[in-house]
């Protein structure tokens, strides 16, 4: 184990250090998947970035970044038009109640493709 | 493979991981000539928040490293005088600002084994924090760079361990 790990591991068992690193996991987790979610229906549907760009109405580096590590706090407007364009919707939902239980928090589901 | 422009990557698993199940990056951090290691020293002075919120925004990007989408937007490449770099930013109490920059230590085997690491790693050089709306200078940017330069002029790497 190496001393990110260690470290890590010592600062968990202080209770006031390990719920920010857990919301703040929970959150970087559904920001991801949000994103790699789009990414995956935008490889499945063979569309061009072209064709991408179009249907959302921004410009090329806007939809490039998104997708890269170079963009900072993507923005929803950009992510439910790009959800649109893909033939998709974002949907909230409430976490297992066991969950939400430890939480005290909603989750926010990620990407659902549209029928049709 | 879709028609997508640019050499376009294939898509991978939502997870993070690819298909090859690539292993998690390891996280580094540059320890000085004089031993001390500025990025631990900045994060131990961090409120508690925002050390907990760094060591899981680095967690992320280390289990999908670049060029995935990684670090729930907080991960960020950096430009200009300071392309090559990554920072995670971070706003605390106060609106205060916290910066930790990264550098990527990818390669060959070879390459790593060189540098004296047996995986590729995120390597955490150094950090600054400001008040909201003031802006660093380039003398701090580019103190930034030189223990980057210094970090990577070693071989093997000089890290905390």
């Amino acid at each position: 184990m190496g001393l990110h790990e260690r470290r890590r591991a010592q600062r968990m068992q202080d209770p006031e250090y390990r719920a920010p690193y857990e919301r703040e996991a929970r959150e970087v987790a559904e920001t991801d998947a949000v994103i790699r979610q789009l990414d995956v229906l935008w490889a499945d549907l063979g569309m061009s970035k072209a064709e991408l760009v179009r249907r959302v109405n921004r410009n090329a580096s806007s939809v490039r970044r998104l997708f890269t590590a170079g963009q900072v706090r993507p923005e929803l407007p950009l992510i439910v038009a790009l959800a649109d364009a893909l033939g998709a919707e974002l949907r909230v939902v409430p976490r297992p109640a066991e969950a939400h239980q430890t939480a005290h928090e909603p989750a926010v589901s990620g990407v659902s493709q549209l029928p049709g | 493979m879709p028609p997508r422009e640019h050499g376009r990557r294939r898509a991978r698993d939502p997870s993070g991981r690819d298909g090859g199940g690539q292993l998690p990056w390891a996280v580094i951090y540059y320890r000085a000539s004089d031993q001390t290691v500025p990025a631990l020293e900045f994060l131990d002075d961090c409120p508690g928040t925002i050390d907990a919120q760094f060591t899981a925004v680095l967690d992320a990007v280390a289990a999908a490293p670049p060029p995935r989408f990684s670090g729930g937007g907080k991960w960020e490449a950096m430009h200009g005088s300071m392309g090559g770099w990554y920072e995670i930013r971070l706003t605390g109490p106060g609106r205060e600002q916290f910066r930790l920059f990264c550098l990527l230590e990818n390669g060959t085997s070879d390459e790593l084994a060189r540098r004296g690491l047996p995986r590729p790693a995120i390597a955490v050089i150094t950090s600054m924090r400001k008040s909201w709306r003031t802006v660093f200078s380039e003398r701090d940017y580019q103190r930034v760079r030189e223990l980057g330069r210094e970090h990577q002029r070693n071989h093997p790497r000089r890290i905390a361990i």
